[in-house]
């Protein structure tokens, strides 16, 4: 069943080619093209933003579906984002993005912080990037 | 003080002499040609027009009208005052060769000297005045709480006593007591040296601002002053005498030739000055680096070597040895040119000092190393507003005060 | 600033033509450290300090300010979530058009791994402030007691000198208030009512901002400042206004 749901949706994102891009109160998703690789989804809480990016995870690194979906995270954007636990000290417990960023797999949570983070300028900056692709 | 020196008041002329005197002014005034007036009526029209913008721009607000912005505070406005302030100071520091020190042959540009240092300063007041967002606290706290060691405050301070010593100056050389007026000259002398090399330390002291800091500023402006003073001193008893359809005495001339001369050494001094500026900059700390290299090679290039340096030193100094100190329509040509790379180079000075951001060493990418100053309408309009201003109180001035004359004792 | 003051900062800043001797005398003065001896190289400046430090009290004891109010950046934990902005525009009544304090982007292309970092910046309070020395009117002074740069607004004629002297890039113009303003480290909104710290420091959730009072040994600033082992630098020493907002890592 989650192998049909991850096709199905790789048949959506990756190859049927359009371009998707939303802005709402939760915070800011886009993709750039049917090439890209999937969404970027940049959080706004608790802290204004947080970059998460299917490109560079799955595209350029090549890391399967599998390994987040949907053990660490759901196949909903912001999903994780409404639970209260979304923070630091989830991270550094190894959980969300923790799971990998943990000094091990990738780069430690509680390391370059201004990675993961691209603070209210990328928030912004990726909100109008989101804003001209919703016009095309 | 002013009861004590008035002259009317002292008893020292009658009253009646007096208003004659003001009478035979008004007769004058209305004996002009035809160009006279329309001259006069549009330079009249420049100003209000200007001051419209200026009230307008105090209506709405200096920063939404204005170019100027947090990293850039000041703009052209500054660049005017200081324009206008630096020739100033030059008239004053001419004439009074001639009328304090008496060197003679220089006397009789003395009258309009020193009416137009206080129309020139006057009209930088006007400039400054759309700048300082609160003139009127000015008045009270600079009074009430001065601060010793801001070159402002000095620079403000002597520049206001020097105008009411300026207008005394002048009021006596009207009446003909030159032994009083020689005195207040001395005064107004000082005070106005004092208050460029203030207003040289107004960027000089800037400690935070390395393409300012030192002391190359008040050097760099006293030098200005002679330079500016005699580029105003030909051009304006130039005008003069074309206005009035006279043709130049003796003695005039060759107190021409004589400002001429003190020009050209002046003119040669700011080359060097700038010269070395220009090559201990091109070695000194980064953020003066980066200023000197924008200045020189940046989007200020046309500004420093077409108007800074060819119209404004290069070229007078040529067309004043071509004029042999004597033609004076090319010693004319050459003031008109100077006026105008004079203008650019203050407007570099003050925008240069502060083109280059802040935190530029950190790779910001909020702002860019180098930022942007364009001066608005409005500051431009006030700007040449001033200069309107200028050119009508000396049209109304050459009329009135008969061309200036002044008997040699 | 008045005359004395005057002197005095002059005097500090003669210490590049003192005997060795003298040298060391200075060096204990924690006044040069704030911002002077970082002039050299970074490590350099913690070992200095470490190096003159006879005894902390003696240290404490020459600080000009009680309380020193000095704030830490612990610059590489800033996540820009502008908190700490939003807190001072609320705070201070800061309009939309001007800031406090203001979150820097830096972006190194060619740094290796980690590309890019957030800096925060505010009014450095300087013990050689510029501004002070530009003002005609007193209208923005050094307070004697905690060392803050203040504005006494109702004096301010609005010439923007302090604009053009300031090296940090502290002031605006404020069209409420027709004067400029700056940081006071919350004097007015909250530490003059008693509160113990800047809204900013309260409000970021990464420990990035430390403020505190540089005279007392026993203050979480004083620790990060007088240490060995990280680094820890004040923007533009070069230009002399020896500032009291430092930066460090960690
Ligand atoms: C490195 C971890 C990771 C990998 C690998 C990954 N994803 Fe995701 N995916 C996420 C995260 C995080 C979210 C957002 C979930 C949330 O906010 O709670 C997400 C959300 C989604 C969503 C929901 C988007 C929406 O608009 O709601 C889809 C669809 C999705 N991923 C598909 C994929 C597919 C297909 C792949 C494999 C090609 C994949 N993901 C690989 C982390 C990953
Ligand atoms: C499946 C494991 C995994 C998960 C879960 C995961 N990442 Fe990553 N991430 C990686 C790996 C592997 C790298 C590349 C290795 C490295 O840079 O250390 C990486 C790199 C990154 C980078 C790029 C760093 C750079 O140098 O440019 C960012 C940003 C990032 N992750 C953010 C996130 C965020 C935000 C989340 C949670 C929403 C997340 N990651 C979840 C595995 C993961
Ligand atoms: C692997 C990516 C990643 C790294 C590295 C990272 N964070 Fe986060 N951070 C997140 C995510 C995801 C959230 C939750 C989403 C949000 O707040 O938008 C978050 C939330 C936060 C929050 C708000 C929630 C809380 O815990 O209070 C703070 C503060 C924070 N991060 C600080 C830091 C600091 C400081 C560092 C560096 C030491 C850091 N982060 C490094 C991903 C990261």
């Amino acid at each position: 069943m989650k192998r049909i749901i991850i096709l199905a949706s790789t048949l959506i994102l990756g190859l049927s080619g359009f371009v998707l891009s939303e802005i709402t109160e939760e915070g800011v998703k886009y993709q750039e093209s049917e090439e890209a690789g999937g969404l970027e989804i940049i959080y706004t809480k608790p802290v204004k933003g947080v970059l998460f990016s299917h490109k560079l995870h799955v595209k350029e690194l090549g890391l399967p579906c599998e390994s987040c979906h949907t053990a660490i995270f759901e196949m909903e954007a912001f999903k994780s984002q409404r639970n209260p636990d979304f923070i630091m000290d989830s991270l550094y417990k190894g959980k969300y993005c923790g799971a990998c960023h943990n000094g091990q797999t990738a780069f430690a949570s509680n390391t370059k912080c201004a990675t993961c983070h691209v603070g209210v300028k990328g928030l912004e900056r990726l909100k109008k990037k989101a804003q001209v692709l919703e016009k095309k | 003080m002013e009861r004590k020196n008035n002259p009317v008041v002292q008893g020292v002329i009658s009253k009646e002499e007096f208003t004659q005197n003001w009478l035979q002014f008004l007769t004058e005034f209305l004996s002009g040609s035809k160009g006279f007036y329309i001259l006069l009526i549009l330079s009249g029209l420049i100003v209000f027009i200007s001051a419209m913008f200026g009230v307008n721009a105090i209506y709405v607000g200096y920063s939404h009208v204005y170019g100027i912005y947090r990293e850039i505070p000041w703009g052209i406005l500054i660049s005017g005052y200081v324009f206008f302030v630096v020739i100033s100071t030059g008239l004053s520091i001419i004439s009074s060769i001639g009328h304090v020190f008496g060197v003679k042959s220089l006397i009789p540009i003395g009258k309009r000297a020193v009416y137009l240092s206080i129309v020139t300063l006057f009209a930088g007041f006007m400039v400054i005045f759309f700048d300082v967002e609160n003139p009127f606290r000015m008045a009270i706290w600079n009074a009430l709480s001065p601060n010793l060691t801001s070159n402002i405050w000095w620079m403000g301070t002597l520049y206001g006593i020097s105008l009411i010593f300026m207008i005394f100056e002048f009021l006596l050389i009207l009446l003909s007591k030159h032994r009083y007026a020689t005195i207040f000259g001395f005064l107004t002398l000082i005070s106005k040296v004092l208050a460029i090399s203030n207003l040289g330390a107004v960027f000089g002291m800037l400690y935070g601002r390395d393409f300012w800091y030192g002391p190359f500023i008040p050097i760099y402006l006293i030098a200005s002053a002679i330079s500016s003073g005699s580029t105003a001193i030909i051009f304006f008893t130039y005008l003069g005498y074309r206005i009035r359809n006279e043709r130049l005495d003796k003695s005039m001339e060759l107190a021409l030739q004589v400002v001429g001369k003190l020009w050209a050494l002046s003119l040669a001094i700011l080359i060097f000055i700038v010269f070395w500026k220009i090559i201990t900059g091109l070695v000194g700390s980064e953020a003066q680096r980066l200023a000197i290299r924008e200045l020189m090679f940046g989007k200020y290039a046309p500004n420093f070597w077409f108007f800074e340096i060819f119209l404004g030193l290069i070229t007078p100094f040529f067309l004043l040895f071509v004029s042999k100190f004597r033609n004076l329509n090319q010693m004319f040509a050459a003031s008109l040119l100077s006026f105008i790379g004079i203008f650019i180079m203050r407007f570099d000075m003050v925008v240069i000092g502060q083109i280059v951001y802040h935190f530029f060493e950190y790779k910001v990418t909020d702002f860019p190393v180098i930022l942007t100053y364009k001066p608005t309408l409005h500051e431009i309009m006030l700007i040449i507003g001033a200069c309107a201003f200028c050119v009508f109180s000396f049209l109304i001035g050459e009329k009135v005060f008969k061309g200036h004359h002044t008997e040699i004792h | 600033m008045n005359w004395k003051e005057f002197f005095k900062n002059l005097k500090t800043e003669e210490q590049g033509c003192v005997p060795d001797e003298t040298r060391r005398e200075f060096l204990k003065i924690g006044l040069i450290i704030t911002g002077v001896a970082a002039g050299g190289s970074l490590l350099n400046v913690v070992s200095v300090v470490a190096e003159g430090l006879a005894t902390s009290e003696e240290l404490s004891k020459e600080y000009p300010y009680k309380p020193h109010y000095s704030m830490v950046f612990r610059v590489d934990r800033c996540i820009d979530c502008e908190r700490c902005v939003e807190a001072c525009r609320q705070t201070n009544n800061v309009p939309e058009y001007g800031w406090r304090t203001k979150i820097l982007e830096r972006v190194d292309t060619k740094a290796v791994d980690q590309q890019r970092q957030f800096m925060p910046i505010l009014c450095n309070h300087c013990n050689n402030p510029p501004c002070v020395r530009a003002c005609p009117t007193q209208a923005t002074y050094k307070d004697k007691q905690t060392g803050i740069v203040k504005m006494a607004s109702y004096k301010c004629i609005g010439c923007k000198s302090c604009m053009s002297a300031c090296p940090y890039d502290a002031r605006y113009f404020n069209e409420e208030k027709r004067a400029i303003d700056k940081c006071d480290f919350c004097w007015e909104s909250r530490l003059s009512k008693g509160m113990k710290n800047t809204a900013c420091a309260e409000a970021c959730p990464a420990g990035v901002r430390i403020f505190g009072d540089l005279s007392d040994p026993n203050s979480e600033v004083y620790k990060i400042v007088h240490q060995m082992g990280k680094a820890v630098w004040v923007l533009k020493p070069e230009t002399g206004a020896k500032p009291n907002v430092f930066y460090t890592i960690g």
